[in-house]
């Protein structure tokens, strides 16, 4: 569980990027971080493995202040993968790439061959393993970071902006990855500016805007008509559906299935 | 101590702070000459002192412009070769008698050390300066000034982009930093743990520096770069008689003793 409490956080510069944020993630959460450019995302979700600490405020990790604890060891609890796969790659092939971190965790012989190889298969890259990783492309490259945040099997995984860069096949297969972290109940965030992929894959939506949180709820709550002003002021646009649904009187439907479900509701 | 619990600045510090103070408020061209002359005379120079006091010049400087830790990743940047330079010198130093100590089939020199000690001093002499130059001075005013001197832009271009790259590496070494510790590589703890941790910060800071310098080129040329008009400038940059005398009197100084050294005539100890 994450208990942030009142954290603010101001940059060196003196940017207060964060705003007296509270937010509560419980075990199993499946949550989605939206809002314009600036407004704070990537700045919170460094909070919960501690690569950034509060200015004010706290941050609870299973109960436990994140303040004292080093990153190391917050990292055995939190995964977090970055926006930029080419910031993390060192590598020279695709399995010691996707080692690194549960290495690092302490996973040593058949349990570090495990971890990697289901990571692999979660992203479909077990036929690269052998690999050089900037033989693969961008997209390539993007999911294998993933994979080397997976393999460390943390109990919550964070995801900076996961579908950017990726192809329909690419964002199929990490809302596969969604939905099987999901169903082993594991604590899944992600940043996302794809409505339609925050909508469909996640259960909770938190919307900030000039660094706080200013919307928190289900997709069909968010992305109801009532919140549109509310979230054009941060420039995001709700999902297709949820504006069909909304144009033809349904109610909020913020998926696909809400609006053919709708529509099937409607004609019978 | 590498990365420790602090943020790396991810923004070139001359952003951060207008330029104030002596050495900030140098002309851009007085800058490049004492970065580029240090880094010279702590390179071609040998023994101790040449590298000893092109760090106290740096040291100084870094001081003038209150850097802080801005520089930090620089060092960071220079420590595997750092690392091979002294493990090769001490250990392999061709034809080094004086035995200090035997690890397994190998044997550490004293002459060996010393190498790799001046060898040491120069090369983080010679980054430092370059990194302080680069975290103080926004590339469009010495690229400007370069220009309005005559250089031509290709040329101006080339030492803008060199030196562009610096503050770039030092926003990048942040983030990759940040990504290696939430996949816990621990940078704290014994040496050879802290030593082990470079290679997965280094590698993703050397490709990035080279391809962001690609990336450049390229938008440069689709900015027209190439065009061959003269541009104005908007920002006057200060400049008077005595930075001109300095810059010509160090270049001079550096240039003799350069070549005093290289033709045998100078040995510093
Ligand atoms: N290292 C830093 N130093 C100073 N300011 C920063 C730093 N990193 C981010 N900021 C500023 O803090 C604010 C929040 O940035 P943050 O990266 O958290 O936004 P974000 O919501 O993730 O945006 P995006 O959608 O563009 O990724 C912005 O104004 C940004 O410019
Ligand atoms: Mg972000």
């Amino acid at each position: 569980m994450i208990d942030v409490q009142g954290v603010s956080h101001v940059y060196p510069d003196g940017t207060r990027a964060l705003d007296r944020v509270d937010l509560l993630i419980p075990d199993g959460d499946r949550l989605a971080i939206i809002g314009q450019n600036g407004s704070g995302k990537s700045t919170l979700v460094r909070h919960f493995n501690g690569l950034l600490r509060p200015t004010e405020g706290r941050v609870l990790l299973d109960g436990r202040p994140t303040a004292d604890r080093r990153v190391a060891a917050l990292a055995a609890r939190v995964g977090l993968a970055f926006q930029d796969p080419d910031r993390q790659i060192f590598a020279g092939r695709v399995r010691t790439e996707v080692a690194f971190g549960p290495r690092n965790l302490g996973l040593r012989g058949a349990a570090l061959e495990t971890a990697v190889s289901g990571a692999l298969a979660s992203v479909g890259l077990v036929e690269q393993a052998e690999r050089n990783p900037y033989d693969l492309g961008f997209s390539s490259r993007k999911l294998l970071a993933l994979a080397s945040v997976l393999a460390m099997g943390t109990p919550t995984v964070v995801f900076d902006e996961p579908t950017t860069g990726q192809d329909l096949r690419g964002a199929e297969r990490i809302q596969a990855i969604v939905a099987e972290l999901a169903a082993a109940g594991r604590t899944v965030i992600a940043i996302s500016h794809d409505m339609r992929f925050v909508a469909e894959s996640f259960a909770r939506v938190v919307v900030m805007r000039a660094g706080r949180v200013i919307l928190d709820g289900t997709p069909a709550e968010v992305f109801a008509e009532a919140n549109w002003e509310e979230l054009a002021g941060t420039y995001v646009e709700p999902p297709l559906a949820a504006r069909i649904g909304a144009r033809l009187g349904l109610g909020s439907t913020p998926t696909d299935g809400a609006l053919i479900e709708a529509l099937v509701g409607r004609s019978a | 101590m590498l990365h420790a619990e602090t943020n790396l600045t991810s923004v070139p510090d001359y952003v951060l702070r207008p330029p104030a103070g002596f050495y900030r408020a140098l002309n851009p061209a007085t800058k490049l000459v004492i970065a580029l002359c240090t880094a010279a005379l702590a390179f071609v120079l040998r023994g101790w002192l040449a590298p000893i006091l092109a760090l106290v010049v740096v040291g100084a400087t870094v001081a003038r412009a209150r850097l802080g830790r801005a520089f930090l990743p620089f060092v960071l940047a220079t420590l595997p070769l750092l690392v091979s330079i002294v493990l090769i010198n001490t250990f392999l130093y061709p034809g080094a008698t004086d035995t200090l100590f035997v690890v397994g089939p190998f044997r550490a020199t004293g002459s060996g050390l010393t190498v790799a000690g001046q060898a040491s001093l120069r090369i983080l002499a010679f980054a430092l300066s370059v990194a302080v130059f680069a975290l103080t001075t926004p590339t469009d005013d010495l690229l400007a000034d370069l220009e309005r001197r005559g250089l031509g832009r290709r040329a101006s271009f080339v030492v803008g982009a060199a030196i562009q790259t610096i503050p770039r590496l030092a926003a990048r070494a942040g983030e990759v930093a940040d990504s290696q510790r939430a996949r816990a590589l621990d940078t704290q703890g014994s040496p050879w743990r802290r030593i082990r941790g470079i290679v997965p910060l280094a590698g993703p800071m050397i490709s990035g520096a080279l391809s962001e310098v690609e990336e450049r080129t390229m938008a440069l040329e689709a900015r027209a770069f190439s065009a061959p008009a003269r541009r104005a400038t908007l920002r006057p940059m200060p400049d008077d008689q005595a930075q001109r005398v300095g810059r010509w009197l160090f270049g001079l100084a550096t240039v003799v003793l350069i070549v005093a050294t290289i033709t045998g005539r100078l040995a510093l100890p």
